[in-house]
């Protein structure tokens, strides 16, 4: 269980400080698809650094099955946006999945299986001997997650990582990545803009106020049956709720 | 219109003296040029240019046959590349050592940045006087000034490198379980590699740009010597061959020098643009 408490976070020294968040609290569940949802600028990736240990906390606690989150560790596994840069563009599709499992030293055997294994899943296995640099950017995406998936991390954490798709390809991952976490039960939060997108994929839906200070202004229990659609009938309300919702906080700013 | 005509061409048996012409195109291209060059100077040096101080091509060429033949060429060209690659290893070796510390090491880079900042604006040149106090006008003179010419290049691009390793990579490789070290050694500086790369060719123009008035001023072999004598002797084609002769092996280093990197380093070179 992934446990936010009282977490503040401040930017910076005394005059020129930015409080970012402000006594946030959180509780995700194992297992649990979470989106954080918000206006741009609101913390989101703050809070995502906080939980994958990049960032540290001013004040409260992150932890993870009751240990504190004092850095970044295996059993959590960022995704960037850019994948581009967070690939390793001189290893093979097949060098950069096998990357995390050389460091912890796994079995030359053991570790072609589990490459293979995460490759197939996410479907790029006639592509192993290519070069990130000649991939497509939906296809950069699915690589990342076999890079994570591979090291089985126990958290999944993800920035948008589908914000830089295109319309059609960004449909194509979120029932992909709905496969993914049906198949493996892994905890995902994941951030984004796209309101359509969080109801397609989250359990729950925490929609953070505006910063600074910025706090949940609500966290939305989906409910829905999967797998979904957005010409679900309950979609449409939903996601009229939770645009008011934002709107309120933008509006709130003016 | 456009669009139409390579539609056209689509089909396979228009392809191979399309393909052949794309082949042959950078050749012709290049033919085409030096023709041309070689025309005009022929023209110009033979009817309106005074052809003892601009000698036309042919007469350079006829001079640069016996200095061919006899092997008097190949010696100053071997003497002045020893030289340049002895001096450019010694400065790439060590700019990169430098260069990955003070790019991992802020406390290194905070000291050693401004007395690098001062000694990068010394020309090669602005230091052969006091190279040849210190070396003498063997050949530790002129390693040591290619060095010279080579090291701040290699160090400031290496330096840069190294820093501007993408944030994401690092993070990703740290959710993989990488140590510091591990970080460094397998995401930190194969990510340098483009830049490193980029400041090595740099450097390479660099030393044969300082090989010559090093030679020029003091030493008694090498293409920058030919130049010296043959100036001295007021021999114009002489001077031409040894000019035409610099770059040309110039060019051809870069050429080798981007060949060995494509065969070497090509899955290092590769940057992913964004989507
Ligand atoms: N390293 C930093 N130093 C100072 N301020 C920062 C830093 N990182 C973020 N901030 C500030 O904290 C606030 C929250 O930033 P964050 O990146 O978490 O927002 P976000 O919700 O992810 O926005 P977006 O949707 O645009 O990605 C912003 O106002 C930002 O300017
Ligand atoms: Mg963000």
């Amino acid at each position: 269980m992934l446990l936010v408490d009282a977490v503040s976070k401040v930017y910076g020294q005394a005059p020129a400080a930015y409080h970012a968040l402000d006594d946030i609290s959180l509780e995700v569940k194992r297992g649990e698809f979470l989106c954080l949802l918000g206006p741009s600028g609101c913390g989101k990736t703050t809070l995502l650094n906080i939980l994958a240990g990049f960032e540290s906390v001013s004040s409260g606690t992150a932890s993870l099955n009751g240990k504190r989150i004092t850095g970044p560790g295996s059993d959590r596994v960022m995704f960037f946006q850019d994948a581009g840069s967070a690939l390793f563009p001189w290893l093979s599709v097949e060098e950069n999945v096998r990357f995390g499992l050389k460091l912890r030293g796994l079995p030359r055997a053991e570790a072609d299986r589990t490459v293979s294994h995460y490759l197939a899943m996410v479907g790029l296995d006639e592509h192993r001997t290519k070069f990130p640099a000649q991939l497509s950017g939906g296809m950069r995406q699915r690589l990342q997650i076999a890079r994570a998936l591979a090291i089985e991390p126990e958290i999944l954490l993800m920035d948008e990582p589908f914000a830089a798709l295109d319309a059609l390809t960004r449909r194509r991952m979120h029932t992909f990545l709905h496969d993914i976490w049906t198949k493996t039960g892994k905890t995902i939060v994941f951030v984004t803009h796209d309101i359509g997108e969080s109801i397609l994929l989250a359990d729950r839906i925490a929609i953070m106020s505006v910063g600074p200070r910025s706090r949940f202004r609500d966290i939305i229990e989906v409910g829905l049956p999967r797998p979904r659609e957005p010409a679900m009938p309950r979609f449409g309300e939903l996601y009229g709720k939770i645009e008011g919702l934002l709107t309120n906080e933008v509006d709130a700013l003016q | 219109m456009s669009t139409i005509a390579i539609v056209r061409a689509a089909p396979s048996v228009l392809q191979p003296p399309r393909s052949l012409w794309t082949h042959l195109r950078p050749l012709a291209m290049i033919v085409g040029s030096m023709t041309i060059f070689f025309a005009v100077w022929q023209v110009l040096s033979s009817f309106v240019f005074n052809p003892h101080l601009i000698p036309p091509p042919t007469k350079v060429f006829a001079t640069a046959v016996p200095m061919i033949q006899s092997g008097e060429i190949f010696k100053h060209i071997g003497i002045s590349l020893v030289r340049v690659i002895i001096g450019f290893i010694a400065g790439t070796v060590l700019a990169i050592l430098f260069g990955v510390v003070m790019g991992r090491l802020k406390a290194v880079n905070d000291l050693l940045d401004p007395i690098i900042e001062l000694l990068r604006y010394l020309s090669p040149t602005a230091m052969i006087p006091i190279a040849v106090i210190w070396f003498g006008i063997g050949e530790n003179s002129k390693y040591f000034l290619i060095f010279w010419g080579t090291f701040f290049f290699v160090l400031i691009n290496t330096i840069a490198g190294v820093m501007r390793t993408p944030v994401a990579r690092y993070r990703a490789a740290q959710c993989l379980g990488a140590s510091e070290l591990q970080i460094f050694m397998q995401v930190v500086i194969p990510s340098a590699v483009p830049y490193i790369v980029t400041g090595m060719r740099v450097a390479m123009a660099s030393a044969f740009m300082s090989i010559i008035p090093a030679e020029i001023l003091a030493a008694d072999s090498g293409l920058g010597y030919l130049l010296q004598t043959s100036a001295m002797l007021v021999q114009t084609e002489r001077i031409f061959v040894a000019l035409a002769t610099i770059s040309l092996i110039g060019f051809i280093t870069d050429r080798i020098f981007r060949w060995a990197v494509e065969r070497t380093l090509h899955r290092y070179m590769a940057f992913i643009t964004a989507t």
